[in-house]
């Protein structure tokens, strides 16, 4: 199906995601075993291990990488904000979980002031008027990619990603502040 | 704002990454040029300066590294509101691999309660339940102000709870995350700890588990232990006695989504798996102690393996470097708590307490002098100076001896492997209950052993070691056990588990972790059932290098009982035969094969110094003459003319089969020279199914039966054989490309070149799969594409002579024969240098079609014996001279049927 998709079947994408979605979970529940707890997770070996589990790893060719990783960072943004949205309602509800006392902290974020839901938002604004920015964001916030990863996936510069990126950050900020 | 046209946008975005790397008082200017009196442009662009200006960090942190906890969050079990008995649930106050802990009330009694529920894991087992409860129940009728009181424990529709006074405060692992502790709040929270720890002690309980979440602080600065017992759930001794060292055996389960405990305050003796007492506490007391006093903990690392091989082999960072003001007495608490040997250690909580309260008394005695009389300032220099001159007299003689300890120490270092396991959870002690296995495994892949010596010079001894348990393992008729080669592949690799299962297609997996230091030997393993996705047997061994050899048959012999396969009598016997009783001669064999396996010219070398060596300490091992055998025929084969290498090789094998002739790897080397130099089909058959009956899994001799069939064209037999060397070793370069050469001299051109892609696209090509690729394309009359292959195996793997050799050869016979004798030219200078085999020259003449140069060149190729003419008879590369009589006179000297 990964083949498909990369062969230009956008359809398969949607098809992708649940797969793309129990897969990240399935290696985030066991990396979270493996990792002292507090730790973070190692992201690119996380999408990694996911990816190899999903393709068949004898025919991998960087295209397909591409585009595995645009997927997966598109179903990491849609996964961290909905749990976000979770959380909001949680805290709604007054239950909000305060401590840990066994010592499992699970990972902790340590991006608590953003609000993932207004970057969500924001970030779909900013795709209407530049797709490819959205992306950078997408691969760089939700997936953990490295400016160069990222324009490998992309197939652009990785000047143009530092570009889009660091713009991408001032404006992001300036949304989510105003 | 409004928001910009894409196209102004995408300016909009470049004049300000530009800008951002002009200074602040260029940027002025640099706008004014950039945006050309563009107002909205320019506004844009300067609020997003601003907005880059305040962002700081903003998003620098990839949100995915909260995905862990996003995926991870488990739903509460008990709903809110809910009334268990007489407890309503009121609140979740924390949840981890141990439990969630409620805030609950209790409605009898009218008071709040924390209400812990156990996992149901650890509620199935009934003695360990009772175990636990009788522990936890003991320490909390202590009575003691701090330690937690146990008020109750039940059960509620099949789920365990414990229900304990209510704390109202934060851990101390909070509180050390909110400020630093000053002096003084440290040394009162410590002694409130070792306090309860001397009463639990004294009544003979020892809690395992000490760490700063397990320490609550009420607002009054009371401190309550929390959680004695817990650790009696989740430790376990072998019950399956194996030997005098079983008691090091720590069985580990893993449960799926839990996560039980820490690493960082295990004491050293726990990380070993041996049996603890109460100085284990004292140890993971002086870990909280330190990071209260140096603001961070003594032993960190990226992950559990890490923190624990810094537990056993590091020393912390000493406190006075980190905190200038702390004590020395102070410090001098800490170090005797953290001795690695626990018998330097703080022997009773009772001393160390007297110790801390003694700190605690000068502290406060000296801060009352401060306040009180703050003396003339060159008095305090004087005191000062003092001080520090009795401080160094002490410190020397003191630091003496700490050095003598380290020193000590390192020498009598008994380490470890640690009980920690890739692929599965780290470090954690999980209870396990003993698990029946249903199936018999009958297939194994036993992963490269990780060297956790932080050497790579020991890498021959986790290689080694594994090697030698495959070889062992190899032997039992009824277990496939996956070879090196396939098993090599994974070698640092961090692959799951299933997934290596799945592509190796095993029942099986066994791992291992290897630590040595100077004499000391510790190895750790552990066999994981695929299908249940369960570690069924893990275990430590411990032992001296000089007992390395006895070692490997222990383990074979382990392994083997826990999968259940039966042994017959003379099986047994085999696997747990000593090749060599001197360890020093087994462990110079693991380095020569460490060597053999690299296979460059250099390596095999080395590889026979150190077989050499071998031999020097025991004459009669007989593996070691093997080793020999192996390296001199590769040597014969690749380097050397062959009639210099193979009579070496054959002297060497029969030495072997002279010491113990029921070796199967002697029988296996000499099967070799048979095929290849002696040329002697009957031989080397014979030694061929000697080798098999003594180790049926091996896959070596399918192969070299696989070379012998084919050569004499019989082509299915010669498959056969090379499909079960594949079964037995999947991922093997070899096997995989011979299946397609195979293919090739059968003249199955289509289906060699399937398999030799196929074997590409796997990864698995080395020099001879492009080579194999690139003639078959050639007999398809494809010569571009013959001459592409060729040119791509040298760029992808070395210029090897047989593929310049096959280059030449497809220039010429395609008709660019200037092209072909500039190849030609390249063969003829490597041969200045090194032996490169005449056979190679025979086809490059006969591509030419040199009849006289091409016989020539056979003739010689006969002389040196080059093993290339024992498929003579079915090379296709002579297919124009086969019906010249000098070819049939040549296969006649070469034994073969014309």
């Amino acid at each position: 199906m990964l083949r498909e998709w990369s062969d230009g079947k956008a359809e398969a994408l949607e098809n992708l995601l649940p797969l793309v979605y129990a897969e990240l979970h399935r290696q985030a529940a066991s990396f979270l075993r493996k990792e002292r707890p507090g730790h973070t997770l190692q992201t690119t070996a996380l999408i990694n291990e996911a990816y190899l589990r999903l393709i068949d790893r004898r025919s991998v060719n960087w295209q397909n990488r591409a585009h595995f990783f645009a997927v997966a960072a598109q179903a990491m943004r849609r996964i961290l904000v909905d749990y976000a949205k979770a959380k909001h309602r949680k805290k709604r509800g007054g239950n909000d979980i305060k401590l840990s006392l066994d010592g499992v902290t699970l990972v902790a974020s340590k991006e608590k002031g953003i609000d993932l839901v207004a970057l969500d938002e924001a970030l779909d604004k900013l795709s209407e008027r530049d797709k490819q920015q959205a992306s950078v964001v997408e691969l760089r916030y939700f997936s953990g990619l490295s400016l160069e990863e990222t324009a490998e996936v992309l197939h652009v510069s990785r000047a143009t990603v530092a570009r889009d990126w660091e713009s991408a950050r001032a404006w992001l900020h300036r949304e989510l502040t105003k | 704002m409004s928001l910009l046209s894409p196209e102004k946008w995408q300016e909009a975005k470049e004049i300000f990454y530009a800008a951002l790397r002009r200074t602040p008082a260029e940027r002025e200017q640099f706008l004014n040029e950039s945006c050309r009196g563009d107002d909205d442009l320019r506004r844009e662009v300067q609020s997003l300066l601003s907005a880059s200006e305040s962002a700081g960090s903003f998003m620098q942190n990839p949100a995915v590294n909260e995905i862990a906890e996003a995926l991870a969050a488990k739903k509460e079990r008990i709903p809110l509101n809910q009334s268990l008995g007489h407890y309503r649930i009121l609140n979740l106050l924390g949840q981890g691999g141990m439990g969630e802990v409620y805030l609950a009330e209790d409605t009898r009694l009218e008071r709040k309660v924390a209400f812990k529920v156990l996992p149901s894991a650890f509620a199935q087992d009934a003695g360990r339940m009772r175990r636990f409860v009788q522990e936890a129940k003991a320490a909390s009728a202590l009575n003691h102000p701090n330690i937690l009181t146990i008020y109750e424990t039940g059960e509620f529709e099949n789920t365990k709870y414990i229900v304990s006074e209510y704390v109202e405060g934060e851990t101390l692992s909070e509180r050390l995350h909110r400020e630093p502790l000053n002096l003084k709040v440290a040394l009162d929270i410590a002694i409130q700890i070792t306090s309860a720890l001397q009463a639990a002690h004294r009544a003979s309980i020892v809690h395992r588990d000490i760490k700063p979440d397990n320490v609550m602080i009420r607002p009054d600065g009371v401190v309550k232990l929390l959680d004695f017992g817990i650790a009696k759930l989740t430790e376990k001794q072998s019950d399956v006695d194996l030997g005098s060292e079983a008691a090091t055996a720590i069985k580990i389960n893993t449960t799926p989504g839990v996560i039980i405990g820490t690493a960082n305050y295990m004491s050293p003796e726990q990380a070993l798996g041996k049996t603890v007492d109460a100085r284990t506490d004292i140890f993971s007391f002086g870990l909280v102690l330190y990071e209260m006093l140096a603001g961070k903990r003594a032993f960190e690392g990226e992950n559990a393996i890490e923190v624990i091989s810094s537990i056993l082999q590091t020393e912390a960072v000493p406190l006075s470097r980190l905190r200038p003001e702390v004590a020395h007495d102070i410090e001098r608490i800490v170090g005797k708590a953290l001795r690695k040997d626990r018998e330097e250690r703080y022997q009773t909580a009772k001393d160390l307490l007297i110790d801390l309260k003694d700190a605690r008394e000068e502290l406060q005695f000296q801060k009352k002098r401060e306040r009180s009389h703050a003396p003339p300032r060159d008095q305090v220099e004087t005191q000062i100076i003092n001080a520090a001159t009795t401080d160094a007299a002490q410190s020397s003689s003191r630091a003496e001896r700490i050095i003598a300890q380290v020193r000590n120490h390192k020498l009598g270092f008994i380490v470890l492997s640690l009980l920690v396991l890739a692929g599965i959870g780290l470090g954690y002690w999980y209870f396990s209950h003993r698990i029946s296995i249903a199936n018999q495994i009958e297939s194994i892949a036993i992963m490269p052993f990780i060297n956790e010596s932080g050497n790579a010079d020991t890498e021959y001894l986790s290689d080694g070691m594994t090697e030698a348990l495959i070889s062992s393992l190899s032997q039992l008729p009824r277990l496939n056990v996956k070879a090196r080669s396939s098993v090599f592949r994974y070698k640092g690799a961090n692959t799951d588990l299933q997934q290596i299962a799945k592509e190796l297609n095993v029942q099986a997996i066994l791992n291992g972790r290897i630590v040595q230091r100077g004499g000391d030997l510790s190895l750790y393993v552990e066999l994981v059932d695929i299908a249940m996705d369960k570690v069924i047997w893990s275990r430590t061994y411990n032992r001296q290098m000089t007992n390395l050899a006895s070692l490997q048959s222990e383990i074979s012999r382990d392994v083997s009982n826990n999968l259940r396969a039966k042994l017959s009598g003379p099986d047994e016997q085999r696997l747990v035969k000593n090749y060599t009783e001197n360890s020093e001669a087994y462990q110079l064999y693991l380095k020569g094969n460490f060597e053999w396996n690299k296979h460059t010219r250099e390596d095999l070398q080395k590889g026979i110094e150190y077989y050499n060596q071998a031999l020097e300490k025991d004459p009669n091992f007989a593996l070691a003459y093997t080793g020999l055998a192996a390296c001199y025929g590769v040597l014969g084969d690749e380097y050397l003319p062959p009639n210099e290498g193979f009579p070496k090789a054959k002297d060497y094998a029969a030495k072997a089969l002279s010491i113990d002739g029921a070796l199967a790897e002697a029988h296996t080397a000499m099967a070799a020279v048979r095929l290849y130099y002696d040329w002697d089909w009957a031989e080397a058959t014979e030694e061929l199914e000697r080798a098999q009956t003594l180790k049926p899994n091996d896959p070596s001799p399918h192969l070299l039966r696989s070379d012998l069939l084919i050569a004499l064209g019989r082509v299915d037999e010669a498959h056969a054989e090379v499909k079960r060397a594949r079964e037995l070793d999947p991922l093997s370069r070899l096997f995989n490309t011979v299946d397609g050469a195979d293919s090739y001299l059968g003249r199955q051109y289509d289906e060699a070149i399937t398999q030799l892609e196929k074997t590409i696209n796997l990864d698995l090509a080395f020099n001879e799969t492009y080579l194999y690729l690139g003639l078959a394309y050639e007999q398809k009359r494809m010569y571009q594409r013959a001459i592409e292959t060729f040119q791509k195996g040298m760029s992808q793997t070395e210029r090897h002579p047989q593929l310049i050799a096959s280059l030449a050869h497809a220039y010429a016979v395609s008709g660019r024969r200037d092209k072909a004798l500039k190849v030609l030219d390249e063969l003829r200078e490597i041969s200045k240098h090194s032996y490169v085999s005449p056979y190679l020259f025979a086809v490059v003449y006969t591509g030419l079609n040199d009849k006289d140069q091409t016989f020539a060149w056979l003739d010689k190729a006969f002389e040196d014996r080059s093993l290339f003419l024992i498929w003579l008879k079915v090379d296709p590369f002579f297919d124009d001279l086969r019906d010249d009589p000098r070819f049939q006179t040549l296969l006649r000297r070469v034994g073969l049927p014309s």
